[in-house]
């Protein structure tokens, strides 16, 4: 019996498709593994893999197209080599690459009948939502959190895109709660994660860039004053190395902070104040109660440490941290970036400071203190992976592509999966476009130039004014702003000189707003960089010396098409709404002032779900409390 | 950078460039390939006349995260700039800066400056930042305010 005899009977005519197809995975992880199964066994023609990662130890309960012997190669090329086996007939093509490089242009996913994305980050997901909505190749987006999942599909013009709907972003805490007024054990573990290990072992907060300091030398004096806590850490960071070293740390962040901290007495009014813990009696006590070494502590991680374990870890780990950071220094070449270490749940060697560390400020504050195992969770920001979960979403994706394949896109479905008792899926018909969408309700086209002569001004004054009718009122941007009507400091510049080259997307924003009417929405310009060949040297200064002979009129360029630029729909009235703040400005601002201000820099912390962002939608009320009155803002 | 950041950062821009505040100032830092960096920008605030504060242009930095406008910008003063509600490092600690509280997506820049100057001559004495600002301005006001003033005049406009 052939191969193909059970699914050419469940397929029916479609196989012929699926047979044909060439379709792009991205992504060999949880979901892409299964996936890669069931596109291999179903007898997708063709299959190109790209993922960047390696293999890690933790992958290997779920993504079972990897084994132990695996671990640090490249989850595409094994899953490639695993997966051709099941299906000598599929043509298997894998890359160990990010998505993201240039040789993954546009006109290479253009090759492609169907993109698959198995991803686990909101950056990757919307790159490559936007390169398919270019190249105009449909998409089965998937993703998954614990029990619940989802699969989307994405066709330009006809259903929305990933970012029609505003995500979810991951939560975060101000600093303020970090270094001054931690409450819970998540606190202090980003404190010692983000603060504590990258001010000790990771980039030296010192040496990145700083506001200019307008402030003269007249009261140099009171500047140094102020600047002592800075210096305190410069003056720890010169003994790196030596055996006062953790003593000096442990002094500085658990005895002399903390006091510096109660010095403020009216913090503490309302909120309990924080307890100094000394290292001399730490370290008394330590010797006495710990018989076991600091490894075999560290070695058990479902109990929670004890407060004289903790110190032992943390003296033993700040000690093998900084012989590791040493020796990298000591390594690293002359001339060469200095060295630095960074967090990794899976460096056992940093998850014990952070456990450690994390524990001894949770005592400070009287927080309860968490098992490493718990702490790992938490300080990784590990989200829960269930290969069930997985193994049904990556099916879903195959019988969302049949209909893709089958040109019966009406029939295609948002898939949602979660864990209730009556029923686990739940699905919706796909949207149109939100036509307020920047990414994909925005106008596209080619433009064929060559990089090294084409100017900005050539850009704006021929293509976009004379060619596309553009006022002056218009911005043109790329990862920068490049052009605006109070901003003409770089016409003169090449494209190549302003980073723009083979693949780049341009941004033509217009900002002007006519009477009665709304600007036009966004242009997206894809440069295709065509480059001059030195045996046409010569031809080239003959063409140049024509070109001034005539001024501006034959600059060379060609769109791939004339775009159509409708104007932007009126925006929605919720905006409207939302500009509340403006004429309640100060009440808004005033109610501010008397609330708790905290905030300080913005420590990011857990990317929970940027997945399953419409699994759940947040009801947005939101009441600005000023003592006695109160404002809704729908 | 996102398409909802960039968009709205480039309509912040022009918004600012109809109509600003009489004394601030607010643009995009240049970065070393000459375009205009939308997420870092340099700002003034001038401080209210009548107080302490007046005769000062001083200066921020804001620097806006890839998830803006869902999450706020962070606003810096030069280190150990002389303020109760200023971080040592210079940042400035308010609630409308601040995610879990009064920040909304709508709050432009706009609001953002006036907010910080009026917290310039009203401190929150809830809510220290440094010790040395706060505890002089709860326990030595003619301190606080000779250091105030003196910080004025370095930051006077000339």
């Amino acid at each position: 019996m052939s191969r193909e005899t059970y699914v050419t009977e469940a397929l029916g005519g479609i196989y012929e498709r699926v047979k044909a197809a060439r379709v792009l995975m991205v992504g060999a992880g949880g979901i892409g593994c299964e996936l890669l199964k069931n596109l291999v066994l179903t007898g997708f023609g063709e299959i190109h893999l790209v993922d960047l990662d390696t293999i890690d130890l933790s992958n290997l309960n779920r993504q079972f197209l990897f084994r132990h012997e695996h671990i640090k190669k490249s989850k595409a090329l094994v899953a490639r080599d695993t997966a051709s086996k099941f299906n000598p007939d599929v043509q298997l093509m894998a890359s160990h690459a990010n998505i993201k490089d240039p040789q993954f242009s546009v006109a290479w996913f253009k090759r492609f009948d169907l993109v698959f994305n198995a991803l686990d980050n909101l950056d990757a997901r919307r790159y490559v939502n936007r390169m398919c909505l270019t190249a105009e190749v449909p998409l089965i987006e998937s993703g998954t959190t614990g029990f619940n999942g989802q699969v989307q599909v994405i066709v330009k013009g006809k259903t929305e895109c990933y970012d029609c709907n505003p995500k979810e972003v991951p939560k975060s805490f101000p600093v303020c709660t970090i270094r001054t007024t931690p409450s819970q054990p998540i606190h202090c573990i980003v404190w010692a994660k983000s603060y504590l290990f990258s001010n000790l072992f990771g980039i030296d907060e010192d040496e990145s860039p700083d506001l200019d300091n307008s402030v003269n030398s007249d009261n140099a004096s009171e500047i140094e004053n102020l600047r002592r806590e800075n210096l305190e850490l410069k003056h720890i960071k010169d003994a790196f190395g030596t055996s006062e070293f953790t003593r000096l740390v442990f002094e500085k962040v658990f005895k002399i902070d903390i006091d510096r901290l109660l010095s403020m007495e009216d913090a503490w009014k309302h909120r309990k104040a924080p307890v100094p813990i000394l290292y001399e009696e730490f370290q008394r006590s330590a010797n006495a109660e710990v018989k076991k070494a600091a490894s075999k502590v560290a070695s058990d991680d479902q109990p929670v440490w004890s407060l004289a374990e903790n110190f032992v870890v943390f003296k033993d780990s700040v000690e093998r941290l900084s012989a590791r950071l040493l020796q990298l220094q000591k390594n690293a070449a002359e001339g060469s970036t200095r060295p630095v270490l960074s967090f990794d749940k899976d460096d056992d060697e940093t998850l014990n400071f952070v456990v450690a560390a994390a524990n001894l400020r949770s005592q400070v504050f009287g927080i309860e203190r968490k098992s490493k195992f718990e702490i790992k969770q938490m300080a990784g920001n590990i989200i829960p992976a269930i290969a069930t979960t997985n193994a049904i979403i990556a099916g879903v994706c195959v019988l969302q592509s049949f209909k893709i394949l089958n040109n019966d896109i009406d029939h295609a479905k948002v898939v949602f999966l979660s864990r209730r008792p009556e029923r686990i899926f739940s699905t919706e018909s796909l949207q149109p476009p939100n036509p307020h969408c920047g990414v994909c309700s925005v106008a596209r086209c080619g433009m064929e130039v060559d990089v090294s002569k084409f100017t900005l001004h050539d850009l704006v004054e021929q293509v976009l004014r004379a060619k596309l009718g553009y006022s002056e009122e218009i911005s043109v941007v790329t990862d920068k702003l490049l052009y605006d009507i109070e901003f003409d400091d770089n016409v003169d510049k090449t494209f190549k000189e302003l980073g723009i080259d083979d693949g780049t997307f341009v941004t033509i924003i217009d900002e002007e707003e006519p009477e009665g009417s709304t600007p036009r929405v966004n242009l997206e310009l894809l440069v295709y960089a065509k480059y001059v060949i030195v045996v046409l040297v010569v031809v080239t200064v003959a063409l140049t010396i024509h070109r001034e002979g005539l001024g501006d009129v034959d600059v060379n360029y060609k769109l791939t098409s004339i775009p159509e630029i409708p104007r932007k729909p009126v925006p929605k009235p919720t905006e409207e709404a939302n500009e509340v703040p403006v004429s309640n400005g100060k009440v808004a601002v005033s109610a501010g002032l008397k609330r708790k201000a905290e905030d300080d820099e913005l420590v990011e912390v857990n990317t929970l779900d940027t997945k399953k962002s419409k699994v759940e939608t947040r009801d947005e009320d939101v009441v600005v409390v000023d003592d006695d009155e109160a404002i809704e803002i729908d | 950078m996102s398409s909802l950041c960039l968009n709205r950062l480039q309509e912040e821009r022009k918004q600012w460039r109809k109509d600003h505040p009489f004394g601030f100032y607010a643009k995009p830092n240049k970065s070393a390939d000459g375009g205009l960096d939308l997420m870092n920008w340099s700002v003034g605030i001038p401080g209210k006349p009548n107080t302490i504060w007046a005769g000062g242009l001083y200066k921020l930095t804001i620097q806006f995260p890839e998830e803006y406008p869902t999450k706020p910008p962070k606003c810096k003063f030069a280190p150990n700039f002389w303020h109760p509600n200023i971080y040592p490092s210079g940042t400035v600690c308010l609630s409308i800066l601040n995610e879990d509280e009064g920040w909304k997506p709508a709050i432009t820049i706009k609001q953002i400056l006036l907010g910080i100057q009026n917290l310039l001559d009203d401190p929150n004495p809830e809510s220290p930042a440094q010790a040395d600002a706060f505890n002089a301005f709860k326990k030595d006001k003619a301190l606080y305010e000779r250091k105030v003033r003196l910080q004025a005049k370095e930051y006077a406009v000339s």
